[in-house]
């Protein structure tokens, strides 16, 4: 246990040769925040952990667990104590851990969501134009009227490369948050791994349906907002508050934790017309496929001589085009 | 049923605990900013203790009652008054069809004020609450604050409603405002020795930090942090400022977010995840006293607190909202 107030590390478990040290953290009482190694990173690795943990933890329907919100490298555990002591919540999360032995165990149930995707519409074009008149005049991310340029130059590539990374990696969903209906996607292909500065100051306004970059992650916009990311066009309705369309009868929301989306490039009008029947005719027939990310098979993928290459080829080409790019 | 004449500053259907479950899905559980007065005013009118009731901040609410009715009013002194008549707060009244009530503003002590009424208020249950969330735009009455012309329902009283008029409660339920609220706090997840400096740790708990006028009921935002508080010079993958981190769930509600220099404590209707350290969370049996914190006058001090010490501050709230705290 704590030996002062301040050492909010209540329990560890150590690392092995698949995963990196387990350490439970106070956070709040009613919340404890499990988190796989000590140095800050962002790999998919940590995150397939999460989801397999925290569905193993889920499955058993402990009494007083209120909710679980995983991130890329933690999970957050939020309960009544007066109903599961935080002990015995480790104790069951240890549990889980353990019997987890190995990456190659670990298979992640992940649904494949193909969303279009029009570059550069008149929407997201209208976010732009209202930002730089009533934001930020001199806006350096704002290139001929929208952010694909600066989103290239920072990477040291073209606008067309940029279009083809996005559409060619599927883009994973380390868990939503912030915003509601949102999902923070990372992509599966480290060869495609755009990043890029947030707005600074942030957009006052961003249509529902744009899709953005901000770091390293693509977020889908839910409803119109403010938001920081750059952004690449515009997708389809990811979430319904009125729950009309049968897709969301159940509930607000499009995506869960582990979904992967992919996008495919249509025109705006294709957009349009999808939003009509959305939102308005509430017809419309998203694909989405069931599916699994076996680990073994990813880490295959990500070690291989040319993804590995590939990744260190396009990360010395973001290097140049970060020295570049102006700074936000 | 209640008709909005004046919408005052702030005026808003809340329930407790609110939208719990939803943190995942980018949905903070809103809720009373209060829950202690709102507690007690449900309990005046014999309703749940949950049971969703209207929270006004700041003041100036004026609104026209459709129906008879007995309702409470708890929380920092407002002046209310029937029809010009001053009324009693911490006790519940009855009201007549046509009677005008209006709020004058926030008391020497304290700055939200509760009204509950017998049955509750009438609004749809959004994903298993009651609440308002501001900043979304969703739930309560039409996802908004109240606006002057709006209808008000009123559910129906479990009790005859002359078996409910005039109950007050014991002296020593009524909870005691202050200018300085001590928040009893557990610290974590990211302190020292990687996160904060102990000097820094120390400095947390031992400053009376001024509520700042930017606060609301996302965040309350406190004075910035002095030097020396960090125990890193950056945030590594998660960003180059040393309160970045790679982006993880807030404990809401109840968390210290450093943003930048910044510690903004983590309320009601705000972000569930980000990329700034969390260095403590506020108990869940004191968030109460931060909804009568008043931004550019209060102050908010951090106790240290062990988790046993807040499960029991949970029983000894709850314990508040039962019969035996009637006189």
């Amino acid at each position: 246990m704590a030996q002062s107030f301040y050492d909010v590390i209540l329990d560890t478990l150590p690392a092995t040769e698949s995963r990196l040290e387990v350490l439970f953290r106070q956070a709040g009482d009613g919340f404890i925040q499990v988190e796989y190694g000590r140095a800050q990173r962002a790999n998919l690795q940590d995150s397939f952990r999460t989801q397999v943990i925290n569905e193993i933890i889920l499955s058993k329907n402990l009494p007083g667990l209120i909710e679980t919100v995983p991130g890329i490298r933690t999970n957050l555990f939020h309960f009544d104590p007066e109903a599961l002591s935080v002990q015995s919540l480790i104790d069951t999360i240890k549990e889980a851990e353990e019997s987890v032995k190995s990456i190659e165990d670990i298979v992640v149930d992940s649904r494949l969501i193909h969303l279009p995707i029009a570059f550069e519409d008149s929407e997201t074009k209208k976010a732009v134009a209202k930002y730089v008149k009533e934001v930020r005049p001199d806006a350096p991310n704002v290139i001929d009227g929208y952010n694909l340029e600066y989103i290239a130059m920072c990477n040291g590539v073209t606008v067309e490369e940029v279009k083809k990374m996005l559409l060619s990696t599927e883009w994973y969903n380390s868990g939503g948050g912030f915003w509601p209906g949102g999902g923070f996607f990372w992509p599966v292909d480290p060869r495609c791994a755009i990043v890029v500065p947030k707005y600074n100051p942030p957009r006052t306004w961003t249509p529902e349906g744009t899709v953005g970059i901000g770091g390293p992650c693509v977020f889908t916009y839910t409803t119109p907002t403010g938001g920081g990311y750059q952004v690449f066009g515009r997708t389809i309705p990811t979430f319904q508050f009125s729950q009309k369309h049968p897709l969301f009868k159940d509930s607000p929301f499009l995506y869960k934790s582990a979904d992967r989306i992919r996008f495919h490039e249509v025109t705006e009008q294709e957009i349009l017309h999808i939003f009509e029947h959305v939102h308005d005719k509430t017809d419309y027939q998203y694909q989405i496929e069931e599916g699994q990310i076996v680990v073994k098979e990813y880490m295959e993928f990500y070690n291989s001589e040319a993804v590995q290459r590939g990744a260190r080829e396009f990360q010395a080409k973001q290097r140049e085009g970060t020295k570049k790019a102006p700074r936000l | 049923m209640l008709k909005v004449i004046n919408p005052g500053i702030e005026v808003i259907v809340e329930d407790w605990p609110g939208r719990l479950g939803y943190l995942g899905k980018g949905m903070a559980p809103s809720a009373a900013m209060d829950n202690v007065a709102l507690g007690l005013a449900n309990l005046l009118v014999g309703n749940p203790k949950g049971e969703a009731g209207i929270e006004i901040a700041g003041g100036y609410f004026e609104a026209e009652f459709g129906a008879d009715t007995v309702i409470s009013i708890t929380g920092t002194d407002m002046q209310p008054t029937i029809n010009g008549q001053p009324i009693p707060i911490w006790e519940s009244l009855k009201v007549s069809k046509g009677d005008k009530i209006k709020f004058n503003h926030f008391g020497t002590f304290g700055f939200r004020t509760y009204m509950a009424v017998a049955g509750g208020i009438d609004v749809p249950v959004y994903l298993g609450s009651k609440s308002t969330c501001i900043f979304g735009s969703y739930g309560g009455y039409q996802g908004r604050k109240l606006q002057a012309g709006d209808i008000v329902d009123f559910g129906h009283p479990t009790l005859e409603l002359d078996s409910l008029r005039g109950r007050k409660l014991k002296q020593d339920v009524i909870p005691q405002y202050a200018r300085e609220w001590v928040l009893r706090a557990v610290p974590g997840p990211n302190t020292c020795s990687d996160y904060v400096t102990e000097e820094g740790m120390d400095y947390l708990f031992n400053t009376a930090f001024k509520i700042s006028h930017s606060s609301n009921r996302s965040a309350y935002r406190l004075q910035e942090l002095k030097e020396g508080f960090f125990a890193r010079e950056d945030g590594g993958v998660g960003g180059s400022h040393p309160s970045n981190i790679v982006d993880h769930a807030y404990a809401m509600r109840g968390s210290l977010n450093i943003c930048g220099n910044t510690p903004v404590l983590l309320i009601g209707d705000g972000p569930t995840l980000g990329g700034y350290m969390c260095v403590l969370s506020v108990i869940n049996a004191d968030l109460w006293k931060v909804g009568q914190g008043t931004p550019s006058r209060d102050f908010i001090r951090f106790a240290v607190c062990s988790q046993d010490e807040a499960v029991e501050a949970r029983r000894a709230q709850r314990a508040l909202f039962d019969e035996k705290s009637l006189a």
